[in-house]
Order: C-alpha cells, then structure tokens, then sequence
C-alpha cells in the first residue's frame, strides 16, 4: 500500500498538505515525564491494547510499535516524514506508536502526552481532517477518560497546548513569495492573527526548499472550529499571494521560469552526486515548475515524496551500509535518477 | 559606566524593567546579566531561544517578587513533587493536579501567553464532567481521592495563595483543610 504522501499529486497547487493534531492525557495518571520507565511501559501497553481494534473502527491497518525497539535511524526516518517530534525521537523511556499503513494516522503514547493524535493529508483539507481525529478522539475517549477541566480544557504537559489540545497546520511551498523583501514582515504580521509560521527545513533565507508551515498559536479560548477555519483561510490567502507572484513573474519573465524548471529538472535527472541543500532548492524549482504547467513529466510526480525521499534518514536507510556525507550525496543523486520520471514531450 | 552588581566589569547591557508602571533601569555586564537570568535572557547567549524559555520568562517572577520566591519555591504539587521552581523551569505539568495547584499562579500568565484563560470548543463525551476544582466539592466525586489526598491538594493551593496574597482563596482553603481535617479525626 502506498503511503499518502506517495500518492500523485491530484492537485498540484501550493499547499503541499495539512495536518491536525491532538494531545491528550489519561485521566488519573501522571503525564509522562514524571513516569518512571516502567510506569511508562505499562501505560503504554494499556493504551495499546484499549486500542488494538482500530482497524474495525475506520477499516485502516494500524501497526503497534514500541519506540524503543527500533533503530535509531527508523526514529529518525520517522522524524524525517513528521510522524516524531525531536523531542520524541530523543526520549529514552517507553514510547508507542501506532501507525496506519498509509501514515497519514498515527497515534503516539507516552511521547509529550499520554496520547497525541495525528492525521495527514495533501492538499488543504483541514475541516475533513478535524471530522477524522474528532470522530477517533471520540473512540479513543470511550476507551480512556481524559483529563479535562472545565477551565483549562484538554490538560496537556505544556501550558502551551492545553484548552483544546488541538494544532491546525498546513504546509505550503512559497518558492516566489518568500524571496520578496516584504516577506520577513509579512510574517511577523501574521502572529497577529494568533498563527505562526516557520520554515520546514530552517529559518529565513536557509529554509531550502521554501515549504513553510502555518499552525494556530493558541489553543485556549478559541474553539476547534475556529481554529481550523483561521488556519484554512491564513492557508488560502497565503496560496492566493503566492500564485498572484507567480503570475507576475510568468507574464514578465516566462522564458527564465521555463529555464529554472528545465535546469533544475536537468541536475536533479542526471547528476552524480547532490547535497540536501541543492537538491532542495532545485526540487523547490522544479516543483514550482510543474505547479505553473511550464514542465511536466510523463507519469505524475508527487515531489513532496521525492523531499522527504533525498532527506539524510530516510536516504540512509535505503542502504545497507552506514554512509558518510560523499556516499550520501553520490546515493541522493542515485535515487533522483531513479525516481524522477521523464519528461512529457514538449508541444510548442 | 560599571555594571551596577559586580562593579568591576563595564556595563554593556541596558534592562528596563517595567513593572506596574513603574519604570527602572539596569546597567549590568553580560556576565551578571546572564547570572540573573531575567526573562530567559541567558537563552540569548546560549545562542537558541526555544519556546520553552520564552515561557519561563513569561511565566517567571521579576525582581519585584523576589521576597515572594521564597514562598513560591515552598509550593509543591502533592500527586506528582512538581514544585514551583520546576514549573517555571520547564514550562511543563507534571500531572493533571498542577493545573490546580499553580492555578492562582499562572492564569494570568496563561492568559497572556494563550490570548484567553476559559476552554471552549469540545468537551469529552464519554466521561464523568468534574472540574479541577471539584475536589474541592468532595460530595459529588466522594470515591475519586481519600480525604489525606484532598487535605494534600488542599495545602498546596493554600500555600500558592499565600504567597500571590489572595488572603481570601487562603481563608477559603484554610477552612476546607480543618473541616476536613475534623471529618477525619471523627472518623477515626
């Protein structure tokens, strides 16, 4: 079964997908991090098996793991295509993770708290996907009371997510409109509409790739409706900026766009060896180039997939040796090759 | 000029601190700047400002308050030993229970950091609703906590309002400890 992000892409626009999160503690337990090891690891089993029938629920196969038995490169890997937080990734005591074929669902115990919650999908689909982890924070909820207070809503470990429990985020690919010189201010602007946004893959100018994340701020005081409508329409305003940019630079400079697509596209099919940084950035290009029809493949090409395909972990993993910095970018090069499909005829 | 603490080094750090309205002014190195650690300022130097620092700089204490520190770091979660001072440090619950107990606290603070104080939106459905304060209210939840456990809780949120000066909310505790206390000894 193909995981969501290894779907073609059915629409090609700048929001690359949206994701919902829910934390939540078990009523009448400590949160996690004052767990010892083995409180921990009953927890977890309890919580594992309360939810061992999922599958009959929403007819999606679940994997149950425990944290501590993988590898540290899985965790990483893990981290890599958003399924961990560091802070997770890096807790030594019992984590679980439950984990739908797809990846778009997954539970994690025992990681902040007792039980977050998460569910992917491409595109901009939050309202769907707050319906979703609704409908199984219900199931899960008659399963395991929840600690809950009538002031502060949802308890969670950080004062920062209590009241609703519930982060809104979408990812968006800004290739054009983060070079503007307005750019650094636009988004300082937007914390006053009680959202934030961050590069994916760094800060400022040295986020390669330009995939930036918006998610609510607050989570007390306002409802889950709310959020999810502020995120959606903070989302589509920034997609509507970005296209009018676009669009612009298309009518004033279409034979450069065209040119930075085919290069881009050119390097990533054919080079030997690439860093993460260059491959980003062209991969950036190239997507940017497909997004406005200047270049298109013949199959079709989901290019998030091949983002998170050339990251260190993931890459790494595909290898049955461990590699050092050359040997990873001479194996990202490999699986560039490999996995871009080629070019439909050009009709001009 | 000097730093005003140490008197030895030169001052190239200018903190204005206004409190209630009331403005002062420090001249301090950057090493006694960092040793006072105000509003997570060492985070600057550590070269990151995770979120989490940023929120112990909100949900710390100024200079002002420092008498009341005292008291503060006395204040201890009865279920999970989070104190205070841990609180602050880590920006973190231990337990369900220390939203009580830091209530008085920190809903000031939460309500700064989060742009509202009061939960709206959903609820659990399938549970018992109680709030925190319930405990408080031990007839309708008489099985949840023993009356040792209550009289614990009781304490520490009595010591927090204390120490914010809610003499009011203290006198309220006070009472509930000692009619409880009584219930106990009764009971024996």
């Amino acid at each position: 079964m193909l995981r969501w992000f290894e779907k073609a892409e059915t629409s090609s626009g700048n929001i690359v997908y949206s994701r919902i999160r829910l934390a939540r503690n078990w009523d009448g337990h400590m949160f996690p991090q004052k767990l010892s090891d083995e409180e921990g690891l009953d927890l977890v089993k309890r919580l594992e098996f309360g939810l061992k029938d999922l599958t009959q629920d929403d007819g999606r196969t679940y994997e149950y793991a425990l944290l501590n038995d993988l590898k540290d490169l899985d965790r990483q890997a893990l981290r890599e295509r958003r399924i961990l937080n560091s802070g997770t990734v890096a807790k030594k005591s019992p984590v679980g993770i439950i984990l739908s074929e797809d990846e778009a669902t997954s539970i994690v115990l025992n990681g902040d708290d007792h039980i977050r919650l998460q569910i992917l999908a491409p595109g901009l689909h939050l309202e769907e996907l707050w319906q979703r982890a609704d409908r199984l924070d219900d199931y899960i909820n008659a399963r395991f009371p929840y600690a809950f207070d009538e002031k502060y809503g949802y308890l969670t470990s950080y004062p920062t997510n209590t009241g609703t429990g519930l982060r809104a985020c979408a990812i968006l690919h800004l290739p054009t409109l983060s070079m503007g010189k307005k750019f650094s201010n636009m988004l300082a602007e937007l914390s006053r509409f009680g959202v934030t946004i961050r590069g994916v893959y760094g800060e400022g100018s040295e986020n390669y790739g330009a995939l930036y994340e918006v998610a609510n701020q607050k989570t007390l005081g306002q409802s889950e409706k709310e959020i999810v409508e502020l995120v959606t329409k903070i989302a589509r305003q920034l997609d509507a900026q970005e296209r009018k940019v676009r669009r612009m630079a298309l009518e004033n400079h279409r034979l450069e766009r065209e040119d930075e697509a085919y290069k881009s596209y050119g390097i990533l099919k054919y080079a030997r060896r690439l860093t993460r940084k260059d491959a980003m950035i062209f991969l950036s290009q190239l997507m940017a180039g497909m997004a406005d029809r200047l270049i298109r493949t013949e199959e079709p090409c989901s290019v998030y997939r091949l983002m998170l395909g050339i990251q260190t972990a993931n890459l790494q993993k595909l290898s049955s040796k461990p590699l050092n910095q050359e040997e990873l970018d001479v194996a990202r090069a490999a699986y560039l090759r490999r996995e871009l499909p080629l070019l439909r005829e050009q009709i001009s | 000029m000097l730093c005003e603490k140490c008197r030895i080094r030169e001052a190239n750090i200018k903190y204005t601190e206004i409190i209630n309205g009331v403005k002062k002014e420090h001249n301090l190195c950057s090493q006694c700047a960092r040793e006072m650690d105000f509003t997570g300022y060492s985070a600057i130097f550590d070269g990151e400002f995770p979120l989490g620092k940023l929120l112990s700089g909100l949900l710390g204490v100024g200079e002002e308050e420092e008498q009341q520190e005292d008291k503060l770091a006395q204040v201890v979660c009865p279920t999970c030993g989070t104190s205070y001072e841990e609180f602050v440090k880590n920006s973190r619950f231990g337990c369900s229970d220390c939203y009580s107990v830091f209530d008085l606290l920190m809903s000031d603070n939460i309500k700064k950091l989060q742009g509202g104080d009061a939960h709206v939106g959903k609820r659990p459905k399938y549970q018992k609703m109680q709030p925190a304060s319930a405990v408080l209210e031990k007839d309708e939840e008489p099985s949840r906590r023993t009356a040792k456990e209550q009289i614990e809780l009781l304490k520490a949120k009595l010591s927090t309002a204390i120490a914010e000066e809610e003499y009011e909310q203290a006198a309220k505790y006070r009472d509930e400890i000692r009619e409880l206390e009584k219930e106990e000894n009764q009971d024996a």
